[in-house]
């Protein structure tokens, strides 16, 4: 393949779709393309042209968010992005990992009016129902991973989760931790989502709604300063814990917390 | 005191179960009052005065208005001095105007 060949294929959209958001990605290099695609590569199949969402070299200094701006943007150390009604613009994105943390974020904004949001969560998948564990860096999601049978872990790191053919279903993502797995496109109803804390003992506790809401917001990756979006995200927040089982699971960081939450 | 205290309009919030949950979008915290801040909080609006907020707490524990009144006063200190309520604009009126 030639230069005009390479450049001609680089400046093609790649399709993926995430949580059943559709993005054309349209990156300028046949580099940082061909990460793209070995990153999101289990997220290509049946995608189709989505948002679009067009990648350039330059830095732009202008994309501090602001409050009444109807438009959202966001700085991330060299590289930021900007979406409005025709699709979004990365800027500064000189690597695959900023193309990933980018994608996370406008994740938020696009999931938010479909009713879904990313949390810091591992999610496992059981008898075809999905346990999504969440808590703080450190709290046991990584634990919980290793735990689980090979090809069960939906995630280890970021859960994206939304409301969609009925109920909450909890979606593969391509964002993953210690496991750096690809990840896979699929998705299962939520069966239910536990905060994890580590103890002496196998135990899960419910929690009221004010308790869980209190241990999730944390948790739930959301970066707009819009006071509206925020007003959003909460009464998402309170759908949701009215709607899945929520519980706090203490654990041993040992195979037998099985025992306590499937039983 | 501000008579006519009301909600920061830069926060978002939602009653769960009684008590407000509040979150300031410009750094992430999250504020949880109890029931009877969330009461004050739920009726500052900007039109109720303080005198009326006093009225709906007196009436929702059954306790004197004085005592009332000494609750709500240290609670709308306490939430001011948070940015959680601010002062009106109805309260730059100035009398008469």
């Amino acid at each position: 393949m030639g230069p005009q060949a390479s450049a001609q294929g680089s400046l093609r959209p790649l399709n993926i779709s995430i949580g059943r958001v559709p993005l054309s990605l349209v990156i300028p290099g046949p580099h940082l393309r061909e990460k793209a695609l070995t990153r999101y590569r289990e997220f290509t199949a049946n995608s189709e042209a989505g948002l679009p969402v067009v990648l350039r070299t330059d830095a732009q200094s202008d994309a501090r968010p602001v409050h009444d701006d109807p438009n959202f943007s966001y700085v991330l150390d060299d590289a930021s992005l900007r979406l409005d009604s025709s699709g979004a613009e990365f800027h500064g994105v000189r690597h695959e990992y900023a193309l990933d943390s980018l994608i996370r974020i406008l994740l938020t904004m696009v999931l938010l009016p479909q009713r879904g949001f990313l949390l810091h969560a591992a999610t496992v998948v059981r008898e075809g129902r999905a346990y999504v564990f969440t808590g703080r860096s450190g709290a046991g999601k990584s634990t919980v991973a290793s735990l689980s049978p090979a090809g069960t872990v939906l995630t280890d790191e970021i859960s994206l989760l939304r409301f969609s053919e009925g109920c909450w279903q909890a979606y593969g993502t391509p964002f993953w931790g210690e496991f750096r797995a690809a990840g896979q496109n699929e998705h299962y109803p939520i069966a239910g989502i536990y905060t994890l804390v580590q103890s002496a003992e196998d135990r899960v506790e419910s929690l009221t709604k004010k308790e869980i809401i209190r241990a999730l917001l944390p948790c739930v990756l959301f970066f707009t300063p819009s006071v509206e979006a925020n007003q959003d995200m909460l009464r998402l927040m309170l759908q949701f814990v009215t709607q899945v089982p929520c519980y706090r699971l203490h654990f041993r960081r040992d195979y037998g917390f099985w025992n306590v939450v499937a039983a | 005191m501000n008579p006519f205290p009301e909600r920061n309009p830069k926060l978002a919030w939602r009653e769960i179960d009684g008590e407000a949950v509040i979150i300031s979008p410009e750094d992430s915290h999250v504020h949880e009052l109890n029931e009877t801040a969330s009461l004050i909080w739920t009726n500052a609006d900007g039109k109720h005065s303080v005198d009326e907020i006093v009225g709906v707490i007196a009436a929702r524990y059954e306790v004197p208005l004085v005592e009332a009144k000494a609750d709500v006063d240290e609670l709308i200190e306490v939430l001011s001095a948070k940015g959680l309520l601010v002062a009106s604009k109805r309260a730059e009126v100035p009398a008469g105007a």
